[in-house]
């Protein structure tokens, strides 16, 4: 087993929920609730789930864009939270980068490619306009861009193009991870395929660790080693991408699963049946009780809304959920 | 094979800007049955969007027209009536459904006026039958509790209720043919799926013929019938769904296919299409896929490849393709 | 919906030749008209005393209101005729542009800059600084502006740096609460949280990210606020706390006309005009400038 880069353990966000003049705390939104994983050295996980499951939330923490209400974040054994500002700045934040989903609004519209790409470089280290310079050309041409690209604005470009550069960014300090989110989803189809290659090739030769967000679950299997399901601001599910896609155990995966495949109608006709969910997912101000799913869950019984399902490791990975106890 | 609901015969649409025209829909010919959802998929800026807004005629004006064409609903000629005829149709014969539910609803209104509005509007019914009409239309979409949910405003709802009342709007005047441009785009996976077991169960029992605008395949394979693959403007392959994943036959279909990747087996390497779309400013003359096409010859780059058919409703516009 | 087309405008070929040269042309219009009026209204200001045919505040009560050259009883001695003490109207204006442009410019370039600085500076770091900086402004708001002038001119005597200064000591606050909101949705934005992930110091992100985003809405305000404060002047000379008589401004020209607006009307007139092209041109130039500024349009 290869070292874990990064190690989560227990994150936690709560947001209050103020109410009045006074700014009285009337509830917590739990956004994330317990997480913990990690991420293996040049290997990729993937936070999976809809919309409100909490994993922008565990990414922004992972970025120290969000200060967690508790948890803990070890970056090679080393547990970050007790870092000095300047043992961040210099160990921390600039070997872990991010890639936005989002291509039109991750740039300044204002900087051209050159003082985007190199901004990071010039931040963190001193190195003259020119090394910058130099350095920018070699990396956009590693994301398949041309060096005169870097005189041009982002507006220039396409969105493919645009998420290349974002890429490039990211690569600027020789990161040991880079945080993805949603890398591909804004993108259009035939353009997805070229950016999702191009950060596999990109893992191969800087031996680098993902951290990748996603909601669409094909995308997930063709780029992570490592998943993790989250439902509600809890992971239900985490194992290797193989035997998690091959055998899912949660009902909760499952159903994501099925509502990902493709079925053609005739497929449907001859009684190859979909699960469909019924309902929408709960308020994280109210989570139900018990495991959070049993709302949802077609195979709910009556213990699932008072017991909490604990952790259940089956093969190589692990579920949350009762019916394995 | 049930009737004919909208024929769409060469249909183009140009937005003329200050830099030139851009032929947006450029010869666009397809038909939607009773009963069928027909799908037009592509990237964006492929034409899609703008072929529905063409067949409202809710085209921005006036940098957008239609400069040719016919789009045939029930005999008449859409292209040819007047506007306020034009409106009546909208509506009442012809509905759309757009990507954002958040913005297609008015924050002001009660979701049960809206839907009101529709259908005073085009059924002209008294007052007190209105109100039926709206829990019945509510009750289509299995909207929870319609009689309570008239009086929410769309922000007490859920993006899926949301796009339900969208809807629900959409089919209060029972239209024969319904237009979703990327309906389901916004909503997480396992809504998704439920919205388009909905849209199955709506329409069977209505018979509306839908045109289901998409870019996603997944959504296309669980949704339609036929589906056309738009690229530039153009429609570069009709077919059944089926025969359309199982034997494509332009390579842009192909390359699209292969280069999604797959939830039911491990792809060690996707497929990529390289390049870019043509800028529909300046759209080469031949194949408009040539540029990026892996199996194109000299004919591709000179001539605009003929539209074959090469099986039961399946036509390819492709030099190679015989 | 306009989606399909923006983004078919936004990925032009590189061979796309540039816009005909009808609409160069018109474009450039709306740059060099105004840039032309100013540039002209600029140096009048600076070269009043060797343009104007008269001395502005010579008195000469046997001619005082002569109408202008073209009107019947008009004389071309006084091009624009002459007001009720006989002084020559064209000399006036072309003095008045010292006051009334240079007290505009400066008032703008200070209250815009403070400004700017407080509501950046407000809406990026938020939390204490933000309120804090918010409460100083809203009573900056709402604190009586005049009454300010008075007390400024009843304790540091009347002047060109009284004007300058009780314009701007409060006038930075609409400044800020525009630029505050401005900021908040920059500092919202992805690559600001990029920029943050990188490791870019606050003020770094303020003076890179946040400024050159908040700059459309500043140079619109900006641009806005010339034909104020050149009217601000005017009503501060009226209740005679403004630029001393008998040195002329455009705007207490126009004040001292009012009341001879019925027989005299050429009195206000002219430098009415004056006012409305420095306002107008100022506009133009404005809305070009922040054309040129952002990189989006600039190629256009």
């Amino acid at each position: 087993m290869t070292e874990a880069l990064l190690e989560a353990r227990d994150l936690t966000k709560y947001y209050p929920v103020t109410k009045g003049l006074l700014q009285r705390t009337i509830g917590w939104v739990r956004a994330i609730d317990g997480v913990s994983f990690s991420v293996e050295q040049g290997k990729t996980l993937s936070l999976v789930g809809e919309s409100g499951a909490g994993k922008t939330t565990t990414a922004r923490a992972v970025l120290l864009l969000e200060k967690l209400t508790s948890g803990l974040l070890f970056f090679e054994g080393k547990d970050i939270y007790q870092f000095s500002p300047s043992q961040l700045k210099a160990l921390y934040r600039p070997r872990v980068q991010a890639v936005q989903q989002n291509p039109w609004s991750s740039m300044n519209p204002r900087m051209r490619v050159r003082d985007i790409v190199g901004e990071p470089l010039a931040v963190n280290t001193k190195q003259t306009k020119k090394q910058i310079r130099d350095r920018v050309e070699q990396l956009l041409a590693q994301v398949g861009l041309r060096p005169d690209h870097a005189e041009s604005y982002p507006h220039e470009f396409s969105g493919g193009q645009r998420q290349r550069i974002a890429v490039a960014r990211a690569l600027a300090l020789n990161p040991s991870l880079v945080v993805l989110d949603e890398p591909v989803s804004a993108l259009d189809v035939s353009i997805r395929a070229q950016i999702m290659n191009l950060l596999k090739d990109l893992q191969v030769q800087n031996n680098l660790s993902y951290l990748v967000i996603a909601h669409n679950l094909a995308t997930v299997r063709y780029m992570a080693h490592t998943v993790a399901i989250m439902y509600l601001g809890q992971i239900v599910e985490y194992g290797q991408a193989e035997e998690l896609f091959q055998q899912p155990l949660h009902p909760y995966t499952r159903a994501l699963i099925s509502a990902s495949l493709l079925i053609l109608p005739e497929d449907e006709e001859k009684g190859k049946q979909q699960i469909i969910l019924t309902g929408e997912m709960p308020s994280p101000l109210n989570p139900p009780s018990g495991c959070r799913f049993h709302t949802r869950c077609a195979e709910a019984q009556e213990e699932c809304s008072k017991v909490i399902p604990e952790i259940k490791v089956i093969g190589t990975h692990w579920v949350k959920c009762l019916h394995y106890n | 094979m049930s009737e004919i609901v909208l024929r769409v015969e060469n249909l183009r649409t140009s937005f003329f800007t200050r830099r030139g025209e851009v032929k947006a829909v450029d010869g666009v010919s397809f038909y939607v049955r009773e009963s069928e959802t027909f799908g037009l998929v592509g990237e964006s800026a492929c034409g899609k969007s703008v072929t529905a807004l063409s067949i409202l005629r809710l085209l921005p004006e006036p940098a957008g027209r239609i400069i040719g064409g016919k789009v045939i609903l029930e005999g008449i000629n859409l292209l040819d009536i007047s506007k306020k005829a034009m409106r009546a149709f909208r509506g009442k014969k012809v509905s759309m459904i757009l990507q954002d539910p958040m913005t297609s609803l008015n924050p002001v209104y009660t979701i049960g006026d809206q839907i009101a509005e529709s259908v005073r509007l085009h059924q002209g019914l008294p007052d007190n039958m209105v109100q039926p009409e709206v829990i019945s239309a509510l009750r289509l979409l299995r909207i929870p509790a319609p009689e309570m949910r008239l009086r929410d405003y769309p922000f007490q709802l859920s993006g899926g209720m949301r796009q339900r009342v969208v809807g629900a709007i959409a089919m209060s005047c029972h239209p024969r043919l319904l237009i979703a441009d990327e309906p389901t785009t916004a909503l997480d996976a396992t809504i998704q799926a439920q919205y388009i077991a909905l849209f199955q169960e709506v329409q069977k029992k209505t018979q509306v013929a839908i045109i289901f605008i998409t870019h996603d395949f997944g959504v296309v394979g669980k949704m339609c019938h036929r589906v056309g693959v738009m690229y530039a403007g153009k429609i570069v392959e009709t077919a059944p769904t089926r025969v359309l994943f199982q034997a494509p036959r332009h390579p842009y279909t192909i390359a699209l296919i292969n280069s999604v990747p797959r939830l039911d087996r491990k792809d060690e390497r996707l497929y990529s299409i390289e390049g870019q779309p043509p800028s529909l400013m300046n759209l080469p003359p031949g194949c408009r896929f040539f540029p990026r096409c892996s199996v194109s010859e000299t004919v591709c780059r000179e001539q605009e490849p003929p539209e074959v058919k090469v099986g039961d409703e399946h036509l390819v516009s492709c030099w190679k393709v015989k | 919906m306009l989606s399909v087309v923006a983004d078919t405008v936004t990925n032009p070929s590189p061979k796309t030749s540039g816009p005909p040269r009808k609409g160069r042309f018109f474009k450039n219009i709306w740059f060099f008209i105004p840039a032309i009026v100013l540039t002209l209204l600029v140096l009048t200001a600076i070269f009043a005393p060797l343009l104007a045919p008269y001395d502005p505040i010579k008195v000469s009560m046997r001619e005082k209101l002569l109408p202008p050259f073209f009107m019947e009883g008009g004389t071309t001695k006084h091009l624009l005729g002459t007001d009720k003490l006989g002084r020559d109207i064209l000399s006036r204006a072309i003095f008045g542009a010292r006051i009334s442009l240079s007290v505009s410019l400066i008032v703008i370039a200070i209250t815009a800059s403070i400004g700017t600085v407080l509501g950046i500076s407000a809406g990026y770091l938020g939390g204490r600084t933000e309120a804090f900086l918010m409460r100083v402004t809203d009573v900056s708001m709402a604190f009586p502006g005049l009454l300010l002038a008075m007390l400024l001119s009843v304790s540091i005597g009347p002047g060109f740096w009284t004007v300058i200064l009780a314009l701007s000591i409060l006038g930075w606050a609409p400044y800020a609460r525009l630029i505050r909101g401005e900021a908040l949705r920059v500092r919202g934005s992805d690559f600001v949280a990029q920029a943050r992930v990188n490791g870019a110091s606050p003020m770094r992100i303020m003076l890179k990210h946040v400024f050159p985003n908040v700059l459309n809405p500043l140079i619109v305000v900006m641009t806005l606020a010339v034909g104020f404060i050149i009217l601000a002047e005017a009503a501060m000379s009226y209740l005679g706390i403004g630029v001393p008589p008998p040195e002329p401004s455009w705007g207490s020209m126009v004040a001292d006309g009012r009341s001879e607006i019925d027989r005299a009307w050429w009195i206000s007139l002219f430098p009415g005009i004056a006012i409305g092209l420095v306002v107008l041109s100022g506009n133009f130039l404005g809305d070009w400038i922040r054309d040129k500024l952002d990189p989006r349009l600039r190629q256009v």
